[in-house]
Protein backbone atom coordinates (compact mmCIF):
# COMPACT_ATOMS: atom_id res chain seq x y z
CA UNK A 1 0.00 0.00 0.00
CA UNK A 2 1.19 3.43 -0.66
CA UNK A 3 0.16 6.03 1.91
CA UNK A 4 -0.18 9.35 0.74
CA UNK A 5 -0.44 12.81 2.98
CA UNK A 6 -0.03 16.70 2.49
CA UNK A 7 -1.85 19.58 3.97
CA UNK A 8 -5.59 20.29 2.59
CA UNK A 9 -5.85 21.30 -0.82
CA UNK A 10 -2.06 20.43 -1.68
CA UNK A 11 -3.00 18.21 -4.70
CA UNK A 12 -2.56 14.61 -3.42
CA UNK A 13 -4.84 13.00 -5.73
CA UNK A 14 -3.37 14.81 -8.62
CA UNK A 15 0.01 13.96 -7.66
CA UNK A 16 -1.15 10.35 -6.85
CA UNK A 17 -2.43 10.15 -10.14
CA UNK A 18 0.87 11.42 -11.84
CA UNK A 19 3.05 8.89 -9.55
CA UNK A 20 0.88 5.71 -10.52
CA UNK A 21 -0.02 7.22 -14.25
CA UNK A 22 -3.52 6.43 -13.12
CA UNK A 23 -7.25 7.77 -14.85
CA UNK A 24 -9.75 9.78 -12.23
CA UNK A 25 -11.53 6.36 -12.86
CA UNK A 26 -8.63 3.99 -11.96
CA UNK A 27 -8.08 6.21 -8.57
CA UNK A 28 -11.81 5.71 -7.31
CA UNK A 29 -11.14 2.05 -7.99
CA UNK A 30 -8.39 1.48 -6.64
CA UNK A 31 -7.18 4.31 -4.34
CA UNK A 32 -9.36 5.68 -1.07
CA UNK A 33 -9.29 9.31 0.18
CA UNK A 34 -10.09 11.50 3.31
CA UNK A 35 -9.66 8.93 5.05
CA UNK A 36 -8.68 10.90 8.47
CA UNK A 37 -13.04 11.58 8.93
CA UNK A 38 -13.35 7.70 9.48
CA UNK A 39 -11.34 7.98 12.42
CA UNK A 40 -13.00 10.05 14.36
CA UNK A 41 -15.56 7.62 16.24
CA UNK A 42 -13.40 4.74 15.34
CA UNK A 43 -13.24 2.56 18.17
CA UNK A 44 -10.20 0.45 17.27
CA UNK A 45 -7.48 2.77 15.09
CA UNK A 46 -5.18 -0.21 13.96
CA UNK A 47 -7.82 -2.54 12.76
CA UNK A 48 -9.16 0.60 10.46
CA UNK A 49 -5.29 1.12 9.31
CA UNK A 50 -4.50 -2.81 8.76
CA UNK A 51 -7.97 -2.58 6.45
CA UNK A 52 -7.57 0.51 4.69
CA UNK A 53 -4.38 -1.39 4.37
CA UNK A 54 -5.64 -3.24 1.90
CA UNK A 55 -6.28 -0.51 -1.37
CA UNK A 56 -3.34 0.08 -3.29
CA UNK A 57 -3.41 3.81 -2.38
CA UNK A 58 -4.81 5.14 0.82
CA UNK A 59 -5.00 8.92 0.97
CA UNK A 60 -5.06 11.22 3.97
CA UNK A 61 -4.97 14.88 4.60
CA UNK A 62 -2.47 16.15 7.58
CA UNK A 63 -5.00 18.23 9.54
CA UNK A 64 -2.70 18.53 13.16
CA UNK A 65 -1.47 21.85 12.84
CA UNK A 66 -2.65 24.70 13.84
CA UNK A 67 -4.14 25.36 17.71
CA UNK A 68 -5.20 22.47 19.74
CA UNK A 69 -9.44 23.00 19.41
CA UNK A 70 -11.06 23.79 22.33
CA UNK A 71 -13.58 21.49 21.72
CA UNK A 72 -13.60 17.90 23.17
CA UNK A 73 -15.10 16.24 20.08
CA UNK A 74 -13.07 18.27 17.45
CA UNK A 75 -10.07 17.78 19.66
CA UNK A 76 -10.24 14.10 19.82
CA UNK A 77 -11.05 13.83 16.17
CA UNK A 78 -7.78 15.92 15.35
CA UNK A 79 -5.68 13.49 17.64
CA UNK A 80 -7.62 10.21 16.51
CA UNK A 81 -6.74 11.45 12.89
CA UNK A 82 -3.05 11.90 13.32
CA UNK A 83 -2.53 8.12 15.03
CA UNK A 84 -4.27 6.89 12.37
CA UNK A 85 -1.82 8.48 9.84
CA UNK A 86 1.33 7.51 11.53
CA UNK A 87 -0.89 3.64 11.69
CA UNK A 88 -1.07 4.04 7.82
CA UNK A 89 2.56 4.78 7.68
CA UNK A 90 3.96 1.73 9.44
CA UNK A 91 1.60 -0.38 7.16
CA UNK A 92 2.37 1.13 4.04
CA UNK A 93 5.33 -0.02 1.96
CA UNK A 94 5.50 3.71 0.61
CA UNK A 95 4.90 7.12 1.62
CA UNK A 96 4.09 10.03 0.13
CA UNK A 97 3.91 13.41 1.48
CA UNK A 98 2.32 16.09 -0.99
CA UNK A 99 3.79 19.49 -0.55
CA UNK A 100 2.08 22.88 -2.86
CA UNK A 101 2.18 19.62 -5.30
CA UNK A 102 5.40 18.71 -5.19
CA UNK A 103 5.91 14.66 -3.69
CA UNK A 104 8.62 13.95 -1.48
CA UNK A 105 8.79 10.19 -0.54
CA UNK A 106 9.58 9.82 3.07
CA UNK A 107 9.11 6.09 3.29
CA UNK A 108 10.36 3.46 0.54
CA UNK A 109 9.92 4.02 -3.22
CA UNK A 110 7.52 4.47 -5.91
CA UNK A 111 6.88 1.73 -7.60
CA UNK B 1 13.38 33.33 -12.79
CA UNK B 2 10.68 32.78 -10.06
CA UNK B 3 11.13 31.22 -6.70
CA UNK B 4 8.32 30.18 -4.10
CA UNK B 5 9.03 30.28 -0.21
CA UNK B 6 6.22 28.92 1.89
CA UNK B 7 6.09 28.67 6.02
CA UNK B 8 3.69 28.57 8.70
CA UNK B 9 3.22 31.92 10.63
CA UNK B 10 6.66 33.35 11.93
CA UNK B 11 8.53 30.71 10.21
CA UNK B 12 10.98 32.70 9.21
CA UNK B 13 10.03 32.84 5.50
CA UNK B 14 10.29 36.30 5.23
CA UNK B 15 14.14 36.26 6.33
CA UNK B 16 14.93 33.44 4.05
CA UNK B 17 13.00 35.27 1.13
CA UNK B 18 15.04 38.50 1.84
CA UNK B 19 18.36 36.73 1.82
CA UNK B 20 17.52 35.25 -1.82
CA UNK B 21 17.16 38.57 -3.14
CA UNK B 22 20.14 40.16 -1.04
CA UNK B 23 22.70 37.04 -2.69
CA UNK B 24 21.45 38.17 -5.90
CA UNK B 25 23.37 41.58 -6.44
CA UNK B 26 22.77 43.35 -8.87
CA UNK B 27 19.90 45.84 -10.26
CA UNK B 28 17.35 47.69 -8.20
CA UNK B 29 15.27 45.52 -5.08
CA UNK B 30 11.59 46.38 -4.74
CA UNK B 31 9.53 44.93 -2.08
CA UNK B 32 5.68 44.71 -3.22
CA UNK B 33 3.50 44.56 0.28
CA UNK B 34 -0.05 43.08 -0.25
CA UNK B 35 -1.15 43.79 3.86
CA UNK B 36 -2.87 46.94 4.25
CA UNK B 37 -2.72 49.44 7.39
CA UNK B 38 -6.09 48.59 8.19
CA UNK B 39 -5.60 48.55 12.32
CA UNK B 40 -2.84 48.72 14.58
CA UNK B 41 -1.71 44.97 14.37
CA UNK B 42 -1.37 45.21 10.71
CA UNK B 43 0.29 48.60 11.36
CA UNK B 44 2.83 46.84 13.65
CA UNK B 45 3.56 44.00 11.45
CA UNK B 46 4.44 46.47 8.61
CA UNK B 47 6.69 48.49 10.73
CA UNK B 48 8.26 45.45 12.08
CA UNK B 49 8.90 43.66 8.45
CA UNK B 50 9.85 48.11 7.24
CA UNK B 51 12.84 47.36 10.65
CA UNK B 52 13.84 44.02 8.59
CA UNK B 53 14.44 45.64 5.49
CA UNK B 54 15.94 49.01 6.88
CA UNK B 55 19.33 48.95 4.86
CA UNK B 56 18.67 46.47 2.83
CA UNK B 57 18.09 48.58 -0.43
CA UNK B 58 14.35 48.06 -0.86
CA UNK B 59 12.38 50.33 -2.32
CA UNK B 60 8.86 49.52 -1.44
CA UNK B 61 5.87 49.45 -2.83
CA UNK B 62 2.26 49.11 -1.44
CA UNK B 63 -0.37 47.31 -3.40
CA UNK B 64 -3.13 44.79 -2.10
CA UNK B 65 -4.44 44.01 -5.54
CA UNK B 66 -3.95 43.98 -9.28
CA UNK B 67 -0.04 42.90 -8.67
CA UNK B 68 0.21 42.66 -11.76
CA UNK B 69 -0.17 46.27 -12.33
CA UNK B 70 2.75 47.63 -10.31
CA UNK B 71 5.63 49.22 -12.10
CA UNK B 72 8.52 47.66 -11.82
CA UNK B 73 12.17 48.67 -13.57
CA UNK B 74 13.51 45.62 -15.78
CA UNK B 75 16.18 43.56 -14.58
CA UNK B 76 14.61 44.49 -11.10
CA UNK B 77 14.49 41.86 -8.33
CA UNK B 78 10.91 41.75 -7.00
CA UNK B 79 9.91 40.24 -3.38
CA UNK B 80 6.22 39.77 -3.41
CA UNK B 81 4.73 39.21 0.58
CA UNK B 82 2.42 37.55 0.86
CA UNK B 83 -0.10 35.30 -1.38
CA UNK B 84 -1.95 34.50 1.58
CA UNK B 85 -2.83 37.81 2.58
CA UNK B 86 -3.14 39.36 -1.86
CA UNK B 87 -5.32 35.86 -2.16
CA UNK B 88 -7.84 37.35 0.66
CA UNK B 89 -7.86 40.69 -0.13
CA UNK B 90 -8.45 39.85 -4.21
CA UNK B 91 -11.43 36.91 -2.98
CA UNK B 92 -13.10 39.20 -0.19
CA UNK B 93 -12.51 42.97 -1.88
CA UNK B 94 -14.01 42.31 -5.06
CA UNK B 95 -17.22 39.95 -4.64
CA UNK B 96 -15.90 38.32 -7.51
CA UNK B 97 -16.29 34.77 -5.81
CA UNK B 98 -12.91 32.33 -5.80
CA UNK B 99 -12.73 31.47 -9.69
CA UNK B 100 -11.86 35.25 -10.19
CA UNK B 101 -9.79 35.41 -7.09
CA UNK B 102 -7.62 32.78 -8.37
CA UNK B 103 -7.06 34.23 -12.08
CA UNK B 104 -6.69 37.47 -10.67
CA UNK B 105 -3.74 36.16 -8.27
CA UNK B 106 -2.40 34.02 -10.74
CA UNK B 107 -2.58 36.91 -13.57
CA UNK B 108 -0.82 39.56 -11.39
CA UNK B 109 1.76 37.01 -10.71
CA UNK B 110 2.41 36.45 -14.07
CA UNK B 111 2.46 39.27 -15.27
CA UNK B 112 4.87 40.86 -12.60
CA UNK B 113 7.00 37.99 -13.11
CA UNK B 114 7.31 39.04 -16.70
CA UNK B 115 8.02 42.64 -15.52
CA UNK B 116 11.35 42.09 -13.82
CA UNK B 117 14.16 39.76 -13.58
CA UNK B 118 13.74 37.83 -10.82
CA UNK B 119 10.70 37.27 -8.68
CA UNK B 120 10.50 36.10 -5.26
CA UNK B 121 7.07 35.22 -3.95
CA UNK B 122 6.41 34.63 -0.50
CA UNK B 123 3.25 32.29 0.85
CA UNK B 124 1.43 30.52 4.01
CA UNK B 125 0.82 27.42 4.72
CA UNK B 126 -2.12 27.47 6.37
CA UNK B 127 -3.38 24.00 5.12
CA UNK B 128 -2.15 21.96 8.14
CA UNK B 129 -5.21 22.22 10.97
CA UNK B 130 -8.03 20.69 9.14
CA UNK B 131 -10.97 21.62 7.23
CA UNK B 132 -13.81 21.90 10.45
CA UNK B 133 -14.25 25.61 9.63
CA UNK B 134 -16.84 27.73 8.29
CA UNK B 135 -17.49 28.30 4.60
CA UNK B 136 -15.63 31.36 3.95
CA UNK B 137 -12.72 30.31 5.55
CA UNK B 138 -12.71 27.02 3.83
CA UNK B 139 -13.21 28.43 0.27
CA UNK B 140 -10.33 30.67 1.12
CA UNK B 141 -7.98 27.65 2.39
CA UNK B 142 -9.04 25.76 -1.76
CA UNK B 143 -7.86 29.49 -3.14
CA UNK B 144 -4.10 29.15 -1.12
CA UNK B 145 -4.01 25.36 -2.32
CA UNK B 146 -4.56 26.17 -5.32
CA UNK B 147 -2.72 29.18 -6.01
CA UNK B 148 0.07 27.40 -3.97
CA UNK B 149 -0.11 24.17 -6.31
CA UNK B 150 -0.04 26.95 -9.62
CA UNK B 151 2.60 28.76 -8.69
CA UNK B 152 5.11 26.04 -7.29
CA UNK B 153 4.23 24.44 -10.69
CA UNK B 154 5.59 27.82 -12.43
CA UNK B 155 8.32 28.23 -10.21
CA UNK B 156 12.32 27.52 -10.84
CA UNK B 157 12.77 26.80 -7.32
CA UNK B 158 10.57 25.85 -4.00
CA UNK B 159 11.34 25.82 -0.59
CA UNK B 160 9.35 25.51 2.25
CA UNK B 161 10.59 26.96 5.64
CA UNK B 162 10.61 25.82 9.04
CA UNK B 163 12.08 27.27 12.07
CA UNK B 164 14.15 29.94 9.47
CA UNK B 165 15.90 26.56 7.68
CA UNK B 166 14.66 26.33 3.57
CA UNK B 167 13.21 22.77 2.77
CA UNK B 168 14.43 22.18 -1.22
CA UNK B 169 11.10 21.04 -2.97
CA UNK B 170 12.67 21.82 -6.31
CA UNK B 171 15.70 23.72 -8.27
CA UNK B 172 18.20 22.81 -6.15
CA UNK B 173 19.33 23.90 -2.54
CA UNK B 174 20.25 27.69 -1.98
CA UNK B 175 23.58 29.02 -3.35
CA UNK B 176 25.15 29.45 0.14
Amino acid sequence: MIFITGPLFSGKRQAAMALLRWSEEELARRAVWEVEERAADCPDLPALARALADYEVVIASEIGGGVVPVDPAERAYREAAGRLSCLLAGEAETVVRVFCGIPTVLKGRVP
Amino acid sequence: MMTLVVGGSASGKSTFAESLVLQRGEGPRIYVATLEPLDGECRRRIARHRAMRAGKGFETVECPRNVGQTEVPPKSTVLLECVGTLCANELFGSGGGPECALTAVLGGIEALNRRCGNLVVVSNEVCSGGQRYEGDTLTYLRLLGQVNQALAKRADRVYEVACGLPICHKGGRPPW
